[in-house]
């Protein structure tokens, strides 16, 4: 390999065909007077600019068809030279760092020597060495290319803000089940919000038997084993649920508070006593009904009760995982958008009430694509003011576009898997810990269950990695139409009789 | 002069071309680095073959410039005397021809009932083209019932003040005009008759030389079969065409063969100061060559 040119971070260096090098590698150019080099990553491999190729490729189909049939007295074997200067290529790398002695560091300002550089390949093993990727709470990904292990430190999670994108199907949460089982083992506390009821076998290995991590995975379903009493509400958790997920105005919350006060003392915050106390409320008519429909709304759900022994405690859930770690997987398969809504209102009330008060040090909170439950004013909380409280959020969606640009802006780590569509490569491109053109060229080409880990957790190098097998039961596959159709029409499960003409006639 | 009108005869006939180029690769403290190339090609019903010879690489030197045009001369032409070694800067270009004789000859032994093409004149008498050796060629290519047509892209040639290929734009495709009593200086010798070529309409017009030992009716009926058998793009016959598209060195080749001298014989390229551009700055044309190996 020679380096060949250096424009902004981009070297461009030529590559002969003996040489593999192919996107994600790390290059190694080292400059020996200089005692220094650089690390130089992959990002796109293209056909050398050759003068004459085109004469070369065009003379070898003349008619317009096929290719010209001949013999080739070659005596002193020309040819493969020919076919070796045809292949080259010009790797257009990115700089990523500097070497120097056992030290690296991000200064991309010195050139080394064209004409006395060396350049080979970095084995991932030695840049993720030189980089410190590793630590005390170790928790491997997977493999790289090159079949060594991509173990990224749980610290670098901890009180970050992770994304993990990628187009349907790629092993999104496949990889969030990982990290939370991973996240498990060191006692960590966890809460999903589980749009498709996928995390619910987390305790469970693929052929159903109890896995290690049964006795710390809490599967709440909302109005089945997940309800709350109202007295165990506060004022400010129910309101926000009014406001925020049913829509209540600012007169009518107003009314309500008084009405849970009064309630509150005389110490009967009941649904029932709540439908009472609204139909007796002296207030405006339409104060009224306004207050009458969130009512209906809250019953519906099925997620409120009077029956406290009936309530389960997401605290209790919550205080039990402080000690020895947990997930507390809230399942919301079947729950309708609004009371989605509600849940997610009440859980992110519950969990900064117990983070302020310090009755819970930190969460790490798994929300699968958030956008269908979180209210517009969530997402800036999250990244910031949360962040402080201690919930270090990490996003899962296939719909790049319904993150907000400043949550990419402030990311610590993406997971990025494969994505085709420029718009979406476009969208994950404006992170901030990353180029947009690593993201553009690598993201396009990467298979199934491949993923570009970039952001702190690789210290900034962004590595492909092939995500690890996981035995877990998987859940919340997608219903199919054809599952389990023979090719001859028939079903499994439903037999279709033959058309019979005595019966009919 | 009265046009010839040709008609397309389609009877099976094997068309073959032949074409060489040369190309100087660098130069040394000694000497130059060449390369030549052949390339015969025919065409037999709807598809075209091709024999390809090289790339040859010479390092001719003061001291064996004689010895190596001399050595190939006497390998390829035996009966030939062999004449005095072109100089430094022509040697490229002979050598190249040298190659393409010996291509012809070749062919015009191997080859039967086909009309052979060549590119340029059936003029001999230059130092490259002795007149015994065309005359061999194109009476071996007689015996085996081949039709020498010679193809001239550009020539000096000129009728009534106008270049020959100029002359005659009102005559409609395809056609032969017959210039006769074209009388070369000595030594130069024309072994062929020389005709204007019409053989496509947009007014392109080419020299063609016919061997003049077959009567002037097989003269015309081979380009009458040449016509029936070939693709005529711009007037010029594909064969042709293709023999010397598939010999040309492109850049690519070139920087391949530099490559294979640089691992070969160990030599390192350098870049030899342009004298034009040094001199003369932007008003400098530059030199075609200016790499030293």
């Amino acid at each position: 390999m020679r380096l060949y040119r250096k424009e902004g971070n981009i070297i461009e260096i030529l590559s002969f065909p003996n040489e593999s090098v192919e996107k994600g590698d790390y290059l190694l150019i080292e400059d020996a007077e200089a005692q220094k080099a650089l690390i130089a990553q992959v990002i796109d491999v293209q056909f050398a600019n050759i003068p004459g190729i085109l004469e070369e490729l065009l003379r070898s189909l003349p008619d317009g068809g096929g290719i010209i049939q001949g013999e080739d007295v070659d005596p002193l074997e020309i040819a493969p030279h020919i076919t070796y200067i045809q292949d080259s290529r010009l790797l257009i790398c990115k700089i990523r760092a500097t070497v120097e002695g056992e030290h690296l560091s991000p200064s991309t300002s010195w050139l080394p020597s064209r004409s006395q550089s060396s350049i080979k390949k970095l084995p991932i093993a030695t840049l993720l060495k030189l980089a410190k990727v590793n630590g005390s709470l170790p928790i491997t990904l997977g493999v790289t290319k090159e079949n060594s292990l991509l173990t990224i430190d749980a610290t670098s999670l901890d009180g970050k803000l992770n994304i993990i994108t990628g187009k349907k199907e790629t092993g999104k949460s496949h990889l969030s089940k990982l990290l939370i089982t991973s996240l498990l083992q060191y006692k960590a506390v966890v809460v999903v919000l589980d749009l498709n009821g996928e995390y619910a076998g987390l305790g469970f290995t693929s052929d159903g038997k109890r896995n290690a991590y049964y006795n710390k995975i809490h599967v709440l379903t909302p109005a089945q084993n997940f309800k709350v009493a109202l007295k165990q509400l506060h004022l400010n958790v129910i309101l926000n649920i009014l406001i925020h997920a049913l829509h209540l105005p600012g007169t009518s919350a107003r009314e309500f508070r008084r009405i849970w006060q009064f309630l509150k003392d005389k110490g009967c915050l009941t649904l029932h006593e709540l439908g009472e106390a609204i139909r007796n409320w002296n207030c405006n008519q339409n104060v009224r009904d306004a207050l009458f429909s969130r009512y209906h709304a809250l019953v519906n759900s099925g997620f409120f009760t009077d029956n406290v022994a009936e309530a389960n405690l997401l605290e209790e859930c919550l205080l039990k995982a402080r000690e020895e770690g947990g997930a507390i997987i809230i399942n919301m398969r079947n729950t309708s958008p609004i009371d989605r809504q509600i849940v997610v209102e009440y859980v992110l009330g519950k969990l900064v009430e117990l983070l302020t008060s310090w009755r819970l040090k930190a969460v790490f909170l798994f929300a699968e694509e958030a956008h269908l439950y979180l209210r517009e004013t969530y997402w800036d909380d999250i990244v910031t003011r949360m962040r402080h409280f201690g919930i270090f959020t990490t996003f899962i969606t296939n719909q790049p576009d319904t993150i907000r640009e400043n949550i990419y802006r402030q990311a610590d780590n993406i997971f990025l898997f494969n994505f085709t569509n420029e718009h979406d490569l476009e969208v994950v491109s404006r992170a901030a810990r990353v180029d947009a053109e690593t993201v553009k060229s690598i993201a396009r080409d990467l298979p199934p269950h491949h993923c570009l880990v970039l952001g702190k957790v690789v210290r900034d190098f962004p590595i492909v990695v092939k995500v690890r097998a996981l035995d877990v039961k998987t859940m919340g596959e997608t219903r199919l139409f054809f599952s389990g159709v023979h090719t001859d029409g028939t079903s499994q499960t439903l037999s279709v009789a033959p058309y019979s003409v005595g019966e009919n006639s | 002069m009265q046009p010839i009108p040709l008609s397309p005869k389609p009877e099976p006939t094997t068309i073959a071309a032949v074409d060489t180029s040369s190309i100087k690769l660098g130069e040394t403290s000694k000497g130059i680095i060449i390369a030549v190339r052949g390339t015969t090609i025919w065409k037999r019903g709807k598809n075209y073959a091709y024999l390809r010879v090289g790339p040859f690489i010479f390092h001719i030197t003061e001291d064996n410039l004689q010895e190596v045009y001399k050595t190939l001369l006497r390998a390829y032409f035996p009966e030939q005397n062999p004449q005095g070694a072109p100089g430094f800067i022509q040697i490229p270009v002979r050598m190249a021809n040298l190659l393409e004789r010996w291509l012809q000859a070749s062919l015009a032994k191997t080859m039967r009932d086909g009309i052979i093409l060549f590119d340029g004149s059936l003029t001999a008498g230059t130092p490259d083209t002795p007149v015994q050796q065309l005359k061999e060629i194109l009476a071996a290519a007689r015996d085996m019932g081949n039709t020498v047509l010679a193809f001239t892209k550009v020539t000096t040639l000129r009728f009534n003040g106008c270049l020959l290929t100029e002359a005659f734009p009102a005559y409609k495709p395809p056609c032969l005009i017959e210039v006769a009593n074209i009388k070369p200086k000595p030594p130069l010798t024309l072994l062929g008759e020389v005709y204007v070529a019409k053989l496509a309409r947009g007014n392109y017009a080419f020299r063609l030389d016919i061997d003049r030992e077959l009567p002037a009716q097989e003269r015309v009926e081979a380009v009458e079969r040449l016509l029936g058998n070939d693709l005529i793009m711009q007037g010029y016959p594909e064969t042709l065409r293709l023999a010397h598209i598939l010999c040309t060195f492109t850049a690519n080749e070139v920087i391949a063969m530099q490559h294979f001298i640089q691992h070969r014989y160990r030599l390192k390229i350098i870049d030899r100061p342009d004298m034009h551009k040094l001199l003369f700055g932007p008003f400098g044309k530059g030199e075609s060559h200016h790499e030293a190996v």
